[in-house]
């Protein structure tokens, strides 16, 4: 299991939850496992993340084990069971 | 004056109010959040306050900066943030420097503490590459209905440009309630005076705060 930490307004679109345990098979990726998480949910969540050229919104910050995935290998990095995926829209002003 | 700290004296100890009367403090930013943090932080008898702003008060600004009035439209932040907090608490060293927080910012001598109350990452990231190794730096961000605050320690926690990595500026103002600013900037000054104590709560730990569900949550970088 993937443990999907979820913040802000992607966490009103969950109805609420904090946290969602996802199954993790052999070749999954943070990518893949987004991208399933969204069909299973049936909640469009990823356009809030990911443009259609599979780029990473600027708004959300995606830490793998308590790393920015862009200094990993980014939507690509392999996530294996028992990591800890969070999806945080810091607030930005001051 | 001596009876000024009595009623904190009683919940922290004369220990506790000695290290943050010997405390000097970096503030960068005194609009939403910094003009509370740095209220809050000279209430509570910090020694020395370092204000970083270029900003002069304006009509927008008054719904949540709480040292500035309509009489001081137009008028400098840093200006009449030292006269209010010199009215506040005269024992405090109030220092304004009057800049903008970008490429090439030197930290002052000695500060070893900073509450990062910044409202754009190209700021933030100046402000966290000038720091010297060991300094704590207390961040807080906010917008809409929601906040975040972090301690990190230079040299030894990720480096916020990391923990922050692809993080663009929103185009245009930033929306934000009033009372998301003071909850913020309260939650900064309690991570502040623990930190002074040697105890911080929010080490390599955001506390991420909801006011519109009402949750706190923490996530660990």
């Amino acid at each position: 299991m993937v443990f999907l930490q979820i913040y802000g307004t992607l966490r009103m679109m969950l109805g609420g939850r904090e946290s969602v345990e996802l199954p993790c098979y052999e070749g999954d990726t943070v990518g893949s496992l987004l991208e399933r998480f969204q069909a299973e949910e049936r909640i469009a969540v990823t356009h809030k993340l990911i443009d259609d050229r599979r780029m990473l919104h600027t708004g959300t910050i995606i830490l793998l084990n308590r790393r920015n995935i862009l200094h990993l290998d980014k939507l690509e990095t392999p996530v294996r069971d028992g990591d800890v995926l969070a999806l945080f829209p810091p607030g930005a002003g001051g | 004056m001596e009876g000024r700290y009595a009623r904190q004296r009683l919940l922290w100890g004369d220990d506790r109010q000695r290290l943050i009367g010997d405390s000097e403090l970096l503030v960068a930013g005194v609009g939403g959040l910094g003009a509370t943090v740095c209220q809050i932080m000279a209430r509570a008898g910090v020694g020395r306050l370092h204000l970083y702003d270029d900003g002069v008060v304006a009509l927008e600004d008054l719904h949540r900066q709480s040292l500035y009035g309509e009489c001081d439209l137009g008028r400098k932040k840093v200006v009449v943030a030292r006269e209010r907090l010199q009215a506040i608490n005269s024992t405090v060293e109030v220092v304004i420097h009057e800049e903008r927080i970008g490429c090439g910012f030197a930290v002052p001598g000695g500060v070893r503490l900073v509450a990062d109350c910044l409202d754009n990452y190209e700021g933030r990231f100046a402000l966290w590459d000038a720091l010297p190794d060991g300094c704590r730096f207390v961040h807080g961000g906010v917008q809409g209905d929601r906040g975040q605050v972090l301690t990190l320690v230079k040299g030894e926690s990720q480096p916020l440009s990391e923990v922050y990595a692809g993080s663009v500026q929103p185009a245009g103002a930033i929306e934000v309630s009033p009372y998301s600013v003071f909850v913020i900037a309260g939650l900064m000054c309690g991570e502040l005076c623990r930190v002074i104590g040697g105890a911080p709560k929010l080490l390599d730990r955001f506390l991420v705060v909801d006011l519109v569900d009402l949750s706190l949550s923490f996530l660990d970088v």
